[in-house]
């Protein structure tokens, strides 16, 4: 089944044309951001879709989707809460930060997507932005000095349909919005 | 990189003490096996480009602080290199990275197939830790798991060497596994719902350095110490690849390829691998039969004496199949002529003539892999390489992969369609676009183009004819007049394994031994004065011997090795010729379908069964070494045949093998270059004709007795039954893709699914030739073409077979089906 | 330091040099209109005089980077800018771009004419949503400007600038990863030789610069490499930008010159250790860098004098621990990062960090045995030097610095089953992390069979 729409497959053209004749293969990234636009995550329809629109086998998309993290082969929620724990965000109360956003989404043990499927939870690797730690990142949008408490705000915030206001630039809308303009398709304004 | 280097740089080092000296570039693994010594490996293949990921190939580089691995690294003149054999610090690397390999490792080795021949077991046993140090859980996976239903993973025996994921990658270009995820995530896998559909996929399991990848044809079937095993030569295809057969208890269970640079490389196809069943198959007959009120059975020189009697004064026709050894077919040669004095014999069903045809039957080896693979520019004309020479597929891909530049010419797109550009042309006009390439005069045409790359390869480009040629009369001395022109190699390709050999034996009724006229008195000659005086006039083709034996002027028609019904392009006439031969002598393996019109049966030694030659479509003749004896009472075909001389009272001045093969060697010299061709079809424009063309060859894997009980490889490659229609003469005809269409020819008609593709050319309609359900002779009058009506199907039609069940969804369901 | 001998960072008061105009109101682009009147041979001599050294780890003489970039070889050459900044504790890269984003593309235009590249990639990091934009925008600006796209300010040379995202995979800052992620495959390490100078890009010659060193880049061409290269020590001129984290009271980023002691660094820049608490570990350079002690306080941050305390000078990223934080955990959380971030490829690293990882789980949480830290040792010593890229000797740092200065810790863990610090012990285990999690985001491996085995076999 398609995922993409007669003008998305020309705007995924176009991602093609970034890349020198021959060499369009560069644009498998910014074509999975794009299905993983209209689609939330990437399935495995946007994955054969990508590989027509590449020319490549599916397992040659499968196998580079699955190497990269911000490309979510898993359902997904509406939202994407990054927790870095990484040493520097440890140091200052990451974990806690984590423990408190998994808490405030209600996620038992194994879970990583709230119930009513608005937020996902995500253990993150550092995120480079270590004078801010803890940090957390809304749809890649960063939150500084992020306590457990503005951690529960900020999970609660998304539940309710509200999108916090980051640190620093735009919030994407949520994580599909993000995948749009991690696609290149769209400056956030 | 394309150019071959003339005069190659050589490196001098030392290695463990040796001095070794090795061309420039050679990495220190292979330069270290020049030695004898062996440098532990898992990722490192021969034919793979280097890797250097599992890391356990160190050596120590004196000067060097860090270890080196040796299969990524190349040599340096004065280098001193120590082995484990001698380096401390690259020994223990070995055992460490050795822990680590198995730190994940199920050790499941008494239940692993490749126990016992296992590379990791083997280094394990040598040097490796006898415990873990670790007790954390290991990485665990659901076992196994199939890619295809050939070939299962057991992901926890993996060790991520990625050797099956570049073969497909730079070997067989089939991209269906690849390494998924990473870190210790990381995985061979495969895309959701997709199946290992590589013809070639069964040398991932071969490479495999432990038992991730396995046969499920010979899972927990036996362990190396049960088999016995012998060298022998695939004799499914012409392209002649030296295989290992193991044996459990006198039955195959398993065929391994074996390496040889100048043939095969370390490749076999997967019919070559996984067909190895058809000589047990349960309706094999190993008793001579001769019909009484049924067929009863009796002694050998009873049915030679029968049939000879049958043979005296009478019309004698001999018909053969693919799988003869030169040994047979230079015995079946000098029968016919010598003893029934006929020229009524061939084994073709597909007839190039002229002097392409003498040619390959007079100079073997005009073309060869090697010559392939070192080619700048290679045309391919008239074949489908993957489906009827997986091998030189192959190694065109290799070529390819070293800078040539390949062009195809051909109705269909074929899997070279990543390496190379194609000429879709309709059947029967190869000659008309051979004749463009020829005529061309600069210019931007693809034809401008492929005459361009032959012109500037000179002796390093290579044309190479097909079967599909044989369908224009004379179009292989197109192809040869074209690559003469430009200086190219010329190479006329045999499809099955026995062709060439019977080509070059006089398996024709025009050409004698090394591609003699019959009608040139001095060629002639030359036969005569081994074997006596011989008939003069020419005889008849395979397709002429058919009517002549359909209209009752046969006698004795024997089928040796073949099954008109299924093998001969008009299934019609195959059905009348038995039933009007008035005897009909069939010496196979089987009957089958052939017991209605057998008068009698002569048991014949299967391929594993022989000893003897076969030729290569290069014309490079192999030794095969039987693997076991003749089953029951069966035996060589040329034994037969010399039986059955002497039965008439005659003899074919041979008693053992030797002395057959030391007089074949004589008749058989290379003869030099006959005269050019100065044959020209067609002329330079296309003609257009307004009928469509269907055209038809065998995949790989069909209903060819051959493939007989290789469950595991049809259901892996063979197709459903199909057509293939270009778009625009669908579009005409309202076929959609996936629906059903009706194709009637002049003898015949068919309902098959049709798909709808701009990878066959405007014009041509393509069904495989003996695919299940359907049978494709029965659409054909002589030929692999004919002209065709193609429509949508009125009616419900089902099923031709429940593989391949289409309804039309316009009409009501009739009941009763098509 | 004062605010004159500020470099790269020296306008980051002014908010308004985000755009073309305010950075073009500070001297921005002379250096390029400089450099365009030079010859590309000039240009290179100019870069290797000023002694700039890379600032992504590690420290390569940028102009002679720049000479091995083969001409005329019959291909295109294409200059990546890498801004897939990655390594934990490392945070400028971000900085410079989402503050003053013009400086990266006056230092790329200008390295891209030097090796005549018409055609740069800047691969920027994934995760960086905001920092990509803000340089989205500044491309789009330059171009207007004329300092990108056809006959660069009137020079008759070309480039063009294109921006690639990457997905989530720290190993794409390693040069070669960096270059199959960008050809459209995994980000895995490519075998070198061929180097990228001759061989990178599309097999194309490719010029690789971190963001750091191309920012240095216009203030060289603009000031001159005298100028430069009077900054700082000898042997590793000019500033560098130190990103400090942890426990501190002021974390964040500070130029300062090549060889400014860690001490100045941190008390007279960061405020001193959080809390006052006394100072227990740092790294110089990332966490992939070997780990240093209180009494490493003295040594100055350049190439060479931390390599001579045992370190390395890595990304410029401290990150600082104090008495409170326990070390054993501290390697764990690292080791977690590179069994997390390893790419798969080869053995020791892909098996290496993932079980290493798990043992320092288990003695953090009590279960550790005597022999585990001689197994730790063990087996960061059949990592190090031995897998395909440098992944696992960064992993390595960690295991063995640790238990060189703090092995009493570990063996505190072990006698006592329990973490010293926390008090975290047998029962409060948190559960183990399996293959996938650690992998990707990508299916867990256990669809099912594709058809049933039974079936076959029978």
């Amino acid at each position: 089944m398609a995922v993409l729409t007669p003008e998305l497959r020309e705007q995924a053209e176009a991602m093609k044309a970034r890349y020198p004749a021959g060499r369009e293969r560069s644009a498998i990234l910014p074509l999975l951001y794009l299905v993983q636009s209209v689609e939330g995550s990437v399935t495995e329809d946007g994955l054969r879709e990508v590989a027509e629109i590449l020319g490549l086998r599916a397992a040659e998309v499968e196998a580079v989707a699955t190497f990269y993290t911000m490309i979510r082969l898993r359902p997904t929620g509406v939202h994407v809460v990054n927790v870095c724990t990484n040493l520097s965000c440890a140091l200052r109360g990451g974990h806690e930060v984590h423990t408190a956003a998994r808490e405030a989404a209600d996620l038992p043990p194994d879970a990583e997507v709230s119930k009513d499927g608005a937020v996902t939870v995500h253990e993150e690797e550092c995120l480079g932005a270590c004078d801010a730690a803890p940090v957390v990142q809304v749809d890649f949008a960063n939150h500084d000095r992020v306590t457990p408490e503005r951690a529960r705000e900020l999970v609660s915030a998304l539940r309710r349909g509200e999108v916090p206001e980051p640190s620093r630039g735009v919030a994407p809308r949520d994580f599909r919005h993000a995948s749009r303009i991690l696609a290149g398709l769209e400056d956030p304004t | 990189m394309s150019a071959p280097r003339s005069a190659v740089d050589t490196v001098t080092l030392t290695i463990d003490g040796k001095e070794v000296t090795v061309p420039a570039g050679t990495l220190i693994i292979r330069a270290a096996e020049q030695l004898g010594i062996q440098i532990p490996r898992f990722c490192d293949h021969p034919f793979l480009e280097p890797l250097g990921a599992c890391r356990q190939c160190y050596v120590e580089i004196e000067g060097q602080r860090k270890l080196f691995t040796s299969c990524t690294t190349t040599v340096a003149p004065g280098m001193v290199v120590y082995t484990q054999n001698r380096s401390e610090p690259a020994h223990r690397a070995q055992v460490a990275n050795l822990e680590f390999l198995l730190i994940n490792h199920p050790l499941d080795c008494p239940i692993c197939d490749r126990g016992g021949e296992c590379p990791l077991q083997d280094q394990t046993m040598t040097f490796g830790p006898g415990e873990s140090r670790y007790i954390e859980p290991k990485r665990t996976y659901e076992k196994p798991i199939l890619l295809s239903a050939a070939v299962a993973l057991d992901r926890e025996r993996c060790v991520l060497c990625a050797r099956c994921t570049r073969f497909c990658d730079e070997i067989s270009g089939d991209r269906f596994i690849e390494l998924f995820a990473r870190g210790a995530g990381e995985r061979v896998s495969i895309a959701a719902g997709e199946d290992f559909r590589s013809p070639f996929s069964g040398n991932t399991i071969q490479i495999c350095p432990v038992g991730a990848l396995t046969a499920t044809s010979y899972r927990f079937v036996a362990r190396p110490f049960d088999l016995s095993r012998a060298d022998s030569v695939c004799s499914h295809c012409a392209a002649g690849c030296n295989v290992t057969v193991d044996l459990r208890r006198g039955e195959v269970v398993r065929v391994l390829a074996r390496d040889n640079l100048d043939v095969n490389d370390a490749w076999l196809c997967d019919k070559g691998r996984f067909a190895h069943r058809f000589a047990d198959a349960p309706d094999r007959l190993t008793t001579p039969l001769v019909r009484d009120r049924g067929l009863e059975p009796v002694s050998f020189d009873e049915a030679l004496s029968t049939v000879a009697s049958w043979c005296r004064d009478a019309r004698v026709a001999f018909l053969t199949g693919g799988r003869l050894t030169d040994e047979d077919a230079y015995a079946l040669s000098k029968l016919t002529r010598t003893v029934m004095g006929t020229n009524d014999l061939d084994h073709r069903r597909a007839f190039h003539g002229g002097v392409a045809e003498q040619l390959a039957a007079a100079v073997p080896m005009s073309v060869t892999y090697r010559d392939v693979e070192r080619a700048r520019t290679i045309l391919v004309v008239g074949l489908d390489a993957e489906q009827e020479l997986p091998i030189l597929h192959l190694r065109i891909r290799k070529a390819a992969r070293r800078g040539a530049k390949v062009f195809v010419v051909h109705p269909r797109r074929t899997r070279l369609h990543d390496v190379a550009e194609h000429v879709l042309v309709r059947p029967g006009q190869e000659a008309s676009a051979l004749a463009r390439i020829h005529d061309a005069a600069g210019g931007d045409r693809i034809e401008d183009r492929i005459a361009a790359a032959l012109a500037e390869a000179g002796e390093e480009a290579v044309v190479l004819a097909g079967p599909g040629l044989a369908e224009h009369p004379l179009a292989a001395d197109v192809a040869l007049g074209l690559a003469g022109r430009h200086g190219a190699r010329f190479g006329l390709l045999s499809r099955r394994a026995g062709d060439r050999g019977a080509l070059r034996a006089g398996v024709h009724p025009a050409l004698l031994p090394g591609g003699r006229r019959v009608t040139d008195d001095a060629e002639r000659g030359e036969v005569e004065a081994v074997w006596g005086p011989l008939p003069t006039e020419p005889g008849r083709t395979s397709m002429e011997i058919l009517e002549a034996a359909a209209e009752r002027q046969v006698d004795v028609l024997f089928l040796i090795g073949l099954d008109p019904l299924r093998d001969v392009p008009d299934a019609g006439l195959a059905r009348r010729a038995l039933q009007n031969a008035r005897y009909a002598v069939v010496q196979s393996l089987e009957l089958g379908e052939l017991e209605p019109y057998a008068d009698a049966f002569l048991p014949a030694a299967a391929t594993f069964e022989r000893d003897g030659h076969v030729t290569t479509w290069e014309g490079r003749s192999q030794r095969m070494r039987p693997v076991r004896g003749p089953q029951g009472l069966s035996r060589p075909d040329w034994e037969i045949l010399a039986g059955l001389a002497r039965a008439m009272g005659g003899d074919l001045g041979f008693g053992p093998i030797e002395e057959l093969q030391e007089e074949m060697s004589g008749l058989l010299e290379p003869r030099g270059r006959p005269r050019r061709s100065t044959a020209w079809a067609g002329g330079g424009t296309p003609q257009w004709i307004e009928e469509l063309t269907l055209f038809t060859y065998p995949l790989l894997v069909d209903e060819g007795r051959l493939s007989d009980r290789a469950a595991e490889v049809k259901a892996a490659l063979e197709d459903p039954p199909f057509a293939e229609v270009h778009p625009e003469d669908a579009a005409k005809r309202g076929l959609e893709d996936g629906g059903p269409v009706r194709l009637r020819t002049g003898a015949g008609e068919a309902v098959v699914p049709v798909r709808v593709t701009e990878d066959v050319a405007q014009g041509a309609v393509f069904v495989p030739f003996n695919q299940p359900g359907l049978a494709a002779n029965t659409l054909l009058a002589g030929r692999f073409t004919a002209a065709v009506e193609i429509e949508r199907p009125a009616m419900v039609a089902v099923a031709v077979s429940d593989a391949a069940q289409v309804a039309d969804t316009g009409a009501a369901a009739d009941g009763g089906g098509g | 330091m004062s605010q004159s001998a500020r470099i790269v960072t020296a306008h980051w008061g002014d908010p308004g040099v985000i755009t073309v105009d305010g950075y073009l109101a500070g001297g921005g682009y002379e250096g390029l209109r400089r450099a365009l009147g030079m010859t590309p041979a000039e240009v290179i001599d100019e870069l290797k005089a000023s002694g700039l050294r890379g600032r992504g780890g590690a420290g390569f003489p940028t102009g002679v980077k720049w000479s091995f970039v083969p001409q005329n070889t019959g291909k295109p050459t294409y200059v990546v800018c890498n801004f897939d900044e990655s390594e934990p504790g490392t945070y400028n890269n971000r900085e410079l771009i989402e503050r003053e984003p013009h400086q990266l593309l006056e230092g790329l235009a200008i390295a891209a004419y030097a090796v005549q590249s018409h055609t740069a990639f800047i691969y920027c990091r994934g995760e960086f949503l905001w920092p990509g934009t803000v340089l989205q925008r500044a491309i789009a600006e330059a171009y207007g400007k004329g300092f990108l796209g056809p006959d660069v300010l009137g020079s008759g040379y070309n480039l063009e600038v294109v921006l690639h995202r990457g997905a989530g995979a720290y190993i794409c800052g390693e040069e070669t990863a960096l270059l199959s992620s960008l050809e459209g495959f995994r980000g895995q390490p490519r075998l070198r030789p061929p180097f990228p100078a001759v061989e990178g890009l599309y097999e194309s010659p490719t010029l690789i610069n971190n963001v750091e060193t191309l920012c240095f880049v216009p203030h060289i061409l603009r000031r001159g490499a005298a100028w430069f290269a009077a900054i700082g020590p000898e042997k590793s001129p000019g500033t560098k930008i130190f990103s400090i984290s942890g426990k501190v009271e002021r974390p964040g980023n500070y130029e300062l010159p090549m060889g400014t002691p860690f001490r100045v660094l941190l008390e007279e820049h960061a405020g001193g250790v959080l809390g006052g608490r006394a100072l227990k570990a740092w790294t110089p350079g990332g966490s992939s860098t070997p780990l240093l002690t209180a009494e490493h306080r003295d040594v100055e941050l350049d190439f060479e004098a931390v390599q001579a305390a045992g370190s390395l000078l890595g990304t410029g990223a401290v990150m600082v621990m104090d008495e409170t934080d326990c070390i054993v955990e501290a390697t764990r959380r690292m080791l977690q990062f590179y069994a997390h971030e390893s790419c798969g490829k080869c053995t020791p690293c892909r098996e290496g960090t993932w079980w290493v990882s798990r043992v320092l789980a288990r003695i953090e949480n009590g279960y550790g045995r005597p022999q585990d830290l001689e197994l730790l040792l063990d087996t960061a010593d059949n990592m190090l030097f031995k897998a395909f890229c440098a992944l696992a000797d960064a992993a390595a740092s960690p295991i063995q610095s640790s238990l060189r200065y703090f092995r009493e810790e570990y063996e505190r863990h072990v006698a006592e089953h329990r973490c010293p610090f926390t008090g975290i012990g047998p029962g409060a285990v948190e559960p183990e992390r399996g293959p996938d999690e650690t992998g990707s985001s990508g299916p867990e491996p256990s669809e099912p069979a594709l058809v049933d085995l039974g079936e076959v076999l029978r």
